[in-house]
């Protein structure tokens, strides 16, 4: 059983909570520790030692919550696939950077998006990079997008109710064509083709199911995808700055836009938004 | 104006005012934090000395942990010939000495004699104890009247002392430390006004709530002399004046000209029609 | 969660030389979501005073009507309008008046006197006045607003430069809350010519 613990780093002798026995109990179940090698990949990752360790990460959470605000998005067209994202970290109401990058280019082939606590999202996504290096050195070929995305949920799922805080989108394009999962850190992970996460999602939403059709070109989808991040940002108080559109296809990803929001309202509204019709002077 | 009595009548009876109380009782039950309301986290004190009385302040007001006001002044006039020091929260501790600083010029008005400092003192405890300690005003109020010259402390709660010395705010022990190191009886006005100078640059820079620069008032027989600012150790240390920015930096959207305002302050009501109207379009 | 923040809201007041300016932003949301972008928080009260009220939208509004109605009732009986330090210890009489019920406010106050001598004061919600020879802000940034103004204000400023000196001070501090911008507005009141301008701001 140890050697088929994968890279769960901490789940060593100290397991305390039922949820952690579960978690050895899923990963041993699916048989997805022979991808990575079945050798621990990362390094130690020590646990706090606290009588109730679950309660404790759920307090410490709440003391370290930074990257709150966020719309992401990401669906697959005719072409590819697009992921576009904003670029703001806050906390609170207090706006602590503009030019957060919060698409995480896991390999040329595959991306995943951060929305929820930023240190959580780049720390288990480039760990995630590395077990598909592992798997390609391993098997000599490319891991697909399900693959990976599950050993992210099953990462997350081992870690459930300690206070990791991530929603995540792992977009890529593998020998089965394009593919989006959602992940999540309550180790949920769906299949689909238009996903939107964080604050503003439901701002993106409505601009995304109002233009998408299956059958667009790539303009128009970069288009979509960068509207419907515009508009999010113009409502959600706590997304903003910058938008960045990616493009996946066979050949894999490439990013196609990074454009400021201050030159998108005034090149979509030269004349003023249209909510502000009262004139305020 | 009779006629219109029900919609002009915005004349309430003295006194506080507990319409929204309730109101935001609810708020607060909801969840949401009330606004953090300016407090002098202070240093303030006093002396008797020979001649009179001398009291003390530092200048600095906060909320919550920004400081608010550099500068401002926590020695608070009540007559001509008494003055009062407050730490607290501010409007409470401006308020209560005003009020009670107006009644004691009535008082005079109609006795046509010198405010005495245990009428003031009478005035202040008898306020703050109707009410309970909730209007937080913590005081040093000090004077000189026919009977001499008088220093007192008032508490929140309406408690009050007469001592030849005495500190309140959250500095109060770094200056109380001053004065029991430095106090004698009979000191001159000089050793009275740098002994209390020390006091308060203790508060300044031991006490996080106390800052900026000292206020002083001298209260003899003769008189008040209020002396502002008359230490400032914390001189700003980046003196540099910033460059003026170039004019059009600012990306303007749209500008228009308001009428040039008349340096006269008559108006004819006629005229104000259309400022009403404005005033009314608010929403 | 705080009242303050429920809304959202940004106010700068400066003094320059026989002239003030005051400016606010233009936001007004419920929390993180946006509803206007044409929401002043600047009020008229005559030509040559104005008043900004920060804090929850509802009692800015309501206090502004009362004021303009006790403005009114003052120019009927006096027939001139109220100095801007009359006017000041008004609206602190009227929030201490509240003491244990307060309107949820920061009104800051910006005008000239007769004679061109700039008047702005600040207060808390419970009317605890503090009047400034050079600036005073108000809103759910203050430390934003405070630390550009400190750096950028200097004194005796014309009304062109001080224009943009406020302007300047309201774009860069409202940029770093999330709660406040989204366009601004800065009224210049001199005592030859006074006038009001939008900025172009960001929009998120």
């Amino acid at each position: 059983m140890a050697s088929t613990r994968l890279n769960v780093p901490g789940l060593d002798g100290r397991c305390a909570g039922a949820s952690r026995a579960a978690a050895t109990l899923a990963l041993g179940g699916a048989d997805l520790a022979s991808l990575a090698g079945g050798s621990p990949v990362a390094s130690e990752f020590p646990l706090p030692a606290v009588q109730d360790l679950d309660r404790f990460e759920n307090n410490v959470q709440e003391l370290v919550k930074p990257e709150h605000g966020t719309t992401t998005l990401g669906f697959i067209f005719r072409d590819g696939v697009i992921i576009a994202v904003d670029s703001r970290a806050s906390q609170g109401s207090y706006v602590s950077s503009q030019t957060v990058k919060k698409v995480i280019e896991i390999n040329p082939y595959l991306v995943g998006t951060m929305a929820g606590g930023a240190a959580d999202c780049a720390f288990w996504q480039r760990n995630l990079g590395m077990q598909c290096r592992m798997f390609e050195l391993k098997n000599k070929k490319r891991i697909t997008v399900c693959a990976a995305s599950k050993m992210l949920a099953n990462t997350m799922y081992s870690y459930k109710g300690m206070g990791l805080s991530m929603g995540s989108m792992i977009g890529g394009w593998d020998p089965s064509g394009p593919a989006i999962y959602y992940v999540d850190s309550d180790g949920q992970r769906t299949k689909g083709t238009i996903f939107s996460v964080g604050s503003g999602s439901l701002y993106a939403y409505g601009v995304l199911d109002q233009g998408y059709k299956w059958d667009m070109d790539v303009d128009t989808a970069v288009e979509l995808g960068q509207r419907a991040i515009y508009h999010a940002q113009f409502r959600d108080a706590v997304s903003g700055g910058t938008c960045s559109v990616y493009h996946i296809t066979k050949d894999g990803w490439t990013k196609i836009r990074g454009n400021n929001h201050y030159d998108m309202h005034y090149q979509y509204y030269p004349g003023g938004h249209p909510t502000a019709a009262n004139d305020v002077i | 104006m009779a006629s219109s009595g029900c919609l002009v009548s915005e004349q309430k009876p003295n006194g506080f005012d507990f319409d929204l109380c309730k109101r935001n009782a609810w708020l607060e039950k909801q969840g949401l934090q009330t606004l953090k309301p300016w407090s002098t986290g202070t240093t303030i004190c006093g002396v008797v000395y020979k001649d009179g009385v001398v009291l003390g302040a530092d200048t600095r007001s906060t909320a919550g942990e920004t400081v608010a006001d550099k500068n401002c002044e926590k020695i608070h006039y009540m007559a001509p010939n008494i003055y009062c020091c407050g730490a607290g929260t501010a409007a409470d501790t401006e308020n209560v000495t005003g009020m009670i600083s107006s009644q004691l010029e009535l008082h005079r008005f109609r006795t046509n004699r010198e405010s005495r400092v245990v009428t003031s003192l009478t005035l202040l405890k008898s306020h703050l104890f109707r009410y309970q300690g909730y209007i937080s005003a913590a005081l040093v109020l000090g004077g000189v009247d026919c009977k001499g010259p008088h220093l007192f402390t008032v508490f929140p709660h309406g408690s009050t002392d007469a001592l030849p010395f005495c500190t309140m705010g959250s500095g109060s022990l770094n200056a109380m430390a001053v004065y029991e190191s430095g106090y004698k009886e009979d000191m001159s006005k000089a050793e009275a006004m740098e002994l209390t100078k020390r006091a308060i640059r203790a508060g300044i820079f031991n006490d996080l709530g106390s800052g900026s620069n000292v206020d002083l008032c001298v209260i003899t027989s003769e008189g008040a002399e209020y002396l502002r600012n008359v230490d400032m150790p914390n001189p700003r240390t980046f003196t540099a004046v910033p460059k003026p920015f170039a004019r059009g930096t600012t990306p303007v959207l749209k500008s228009k000209e308001l009428r040039v305002p008349s340096l006269e302050s008559r108006v004819t009501i006629e005229s104000q029609e259309g400022d009403v109207a404005t005033a009314m379009d608010t929403t | 969660m705080s009242i303050s923040t429920y809304n959202g809201a940004a106010i700068i007041a400066m003094s320059g030389k026989d002239c003030v300016a005051i400016g606010c932003d233009l936001r007004l949301g419920i929390q993180n979501q946006t509803l206007a972008t044409d929401f002043k928080k600047v009020y008229k009260i005559h030509d040559r005073l104005y008043l900004g009220l920060a804090g929850l939208a509802t009692d800015a509004l309501t206090l502004n009507q009362r004021f303009q109605f006790k403005h009114n009732m003052y120019k009927l009986r006096e027939e001139r309008n109220m100095k801007p330090a009359t006017f000041a210890h008004m609206v602190s009489k009227t929030l201490y008046e509240k003491r244990f019920g307060p309107y949820f406010v920061e009104p800051v106050i910006a005008g000239i006197d007769d004679d061109g001598t700039p008047y702005i004061t600040g207060m808390d919600s419970l009317g605890a006045m503090e009047t400034s020879k050079d600036f005073m802000v108000a809103g759910t940034a203050p430390n934003s607003l405070w630390g550009v103004c400190e750096s950028f204000y200097r004194p005796n400023l014309g009304a062109d430069d001080l224009f943009e000196t406020i302007s300047q001070c309201l774009l860069s501090g409202v940029d770093r809350d999330a709660l406040s911008g989204w366009g601004a507005v800065v009224y210049v009141i001199a005592k030859d010519k006074s006038f009001v301008r939008t900025l172009k701001g960001r929009m998120d």
